[in-house]
C-alpha cells in the first residue's frame, strides 16, 4: 500500500516558551555574529589600506543604517555571550529544572538588553 | 534537512462545524485535527461545540463526549485514563501532554487538539510511533548481566537505587520526543529525549554490566549530540521527568569517562 499519510503539524502549532526562544535566538545570533565579525574585519582592513577609506567608514557608521547595525551587533554579541554562559552551566549539568531554566532564560533576554544599553551609554561617554 | 512548512498532502484545511444540539448555555469550541485514510483528502480541522455543563474535567473527557454524543467517527488512542498507560498523548493548546491528565479549564479560549507533532498520521489523532519503538529497541532496554545473576538476587544499595528515580517512571508516551525540534528534523538518526532517558536509565543501573558498551553506543554526533537544550521535552513530560538533564548527564559521563 502506498504510504500517503500526512505529516502532523509541528512548528506551526507548538507553543513557544522561554527556553525554546533562547535556544533559537542563540542560533540566529550566532549566524549574525559570524557575518558581523566578517563585516568588522572588512572595515578594519579597509582602514589599514589608507586614510581615504577612513571617511567612507566614518560616513557609513554614522548613517542610520550604520548605527542600527552597530547597535544590533552589540545586542547580538551580548545575547550570544550570556546565552553561551547559560549553556556552559548546563553542560556542567545544572539549571535543567523548569523553573531555573526559565529564570536563567529571562536573565539572558533582559541581560542582553541591559548590556546593549550599557555599551551604548559607554560609547556616548555617558558612563 | 530542516523543512519548516508541511508537505503538500499535509496542509490542513478547514473542516466541518458541529453545532450544539443540547441547547446548553455553557459551550466551548473544540477544534480537532481529522484525517481519514480512506478519503484521499488532505487533513482538516473540525470544530465541535461541546456542552461543558455535563463534561468531566479532563481533555480526554471532552474527546469521549464528542465520540459518544456528537461524532462517533473520531479516532484517538486511550486506555487507562489515569496517566499510567501513555496512550492518549497528543498536542493540546500547542503543548504535548496526556489528554487524561490535562484539565481543560487551564486552556484559555478555544481548545485546539492535534496529534503528536511531526509524525506520520494513521488516522485523526493517531500518530505512527513505529520509528520511536525501533529506536527504543536499539538501546536494548533490559538488564545485561552475564556473571552471577543466574544464581542469586543482585543486591543494590539504597543510594544506587535512588539514582533510578526520575528515570524509571517513564511511560514511553512520546510526549517529549515529539515535542523536540531536533527530533522533528533528525528523527531518523537522533534518538530523541524519550529513548535517551531510557538509555541513561540502563547506563546508571548499578546491576548492569554493559555500562561501557552502552555509553559507546550512544556516543554519536547524531544519536546523542543533537540535543541543543531547547527543553521542550522537560516542559512537555506529563510525569514531571527531566529527559534534558538525563541527556546532559550522558554527555558529562562521555566527557569524563575514558572510553
Amino acid at each position: 500500500m502506498e504510504n500517503k499519510s500526512p505529516l502532523s503539524p509541528h512548528i506551526q502549532i507548538y507553543k513557544w516558551h522561554i527556553s525554546s526562544l533562547v535556544s533559537i535566538s542563540h542560533r540566529i545570533t550566532g549566524i549574525i555574529n559570524i557575518i558581523g565579525v566578517t563585516f568588522i574585519c572588512v572595515l578594519a582592513s579597509l582602514l589599514s589600506l589608507g586614510e581615504s577609506n577612513y571617511e567612507v567608514t566614518y560616513l557609513f557608521l554614522s548613517s542610520r543604517i550604520g548605527k542600527f547595525l552597530i547597535l544590533g551587533l552589540t545586542w547580538s554579541f551580548s545575547f550570544q555571550i550570556l546565552s553561551e554562559i547559560r549553556h556552559l552551566i548546563m553542560d556542567l549539568g545544572y539549571g535543567f529544572e523548569l523553573k531555573t531554566s526559565k529564570i536563567t532564560g529571562l536573565i539572558v533576554i533582559c541581560g542582553s538588553i541591559v548590556l546593549t544599553v550599557t555599551f551604548y551609554l559607554i560609547g556616548k561617554n555617558f558612563l | 534537512m530542516v523543512q519548516i512548512s508541511l508537505p503538500e498532502n499535509s496542509k490542513v484545511n478547514k473542516g466541518k462545524y458541529f453545532k450544539d444540539k443540547t441547547g446548553s448555555k455553557n459551550l466551548r469550541k473544540v477544534n480537532v485535527y481529522r484525517w481519514d485514510p480512506s478519503s484521499g483528502e488532505n487533513p482538516r480541522v473540525d470544530t465541535y461545540e461541546v456542552d461543558m455543563d455535563n463534561c468531566p474535567s479532563k481533555v480526554l473527557d471532552i474527546l469521549n463526549k464528542i465520540k459518544n454524543e456528537i461524532d462517533p467517527t473520531l479516532a484517538y488512542r486511550r486506555s487507562c485514563a489515569h496517566g499510567v498507560c501513555g496512550s492518549c498523548a497528543m498536542n493540546m493548546d500547542g503543548k504535548n501532554g496526556l489528554a487524561c491528565t490535562t484539565p481543560h479549564k487551564n486552556i484559555e479560549g478555544d481548545i485546539n487538539i492535534y496529534p503528536l507533532p511531526h509524525l506520520k498520521v494513521k488516522k485523526d489523532l493517531i500518530g505512527d510511533l513505529d520509528g520511536l519503538y525501533r529506536q527504543y529497541k536499539s538501546i536494548e532496554p533490559w538488564l545485561k548481566s552475564s556473571s552471577k545473576s543466574e544464581e542469586a538476587e543482585i543486591i543494590q544499595s539504597k543510594e544506587e537505587r535512588a539514582k533510578l528515580d526520575g528515570a524509571y517512571e517513564c511511560i514511553m508516551c512520546a510526549c517529549c520526543s515529539t515535542s523536540c525540534p531536533s527530533y522533528w528534523w533528525n528523527g531518523d538518526k537522533y534518538l530523541g529525549p524519550a529513548v535517551l532517558l531510557q538509555a541513561y536509565r540502563w547506563i546508571i543501573d548499578s546491576r548492569d554490566e554493559e555500562r561501557q558498551a552502552r555509553l559507546k553506543k550512544v556516543a554519536d554526533e547524531l544519536k546523542l549530540y543533537r540535543c541543543h537544550t531547547i527543553l521542550n521535552c522537560t516542559n512537555a513530560c506529563p510525569k514531571g521527568l527531566n529527559p534534558a538533564k538525563a541527556i546532559a548527564e550522558i554527555k558529562k559521563m562521555l566527557a569524563t569517562a575514558n572510553i
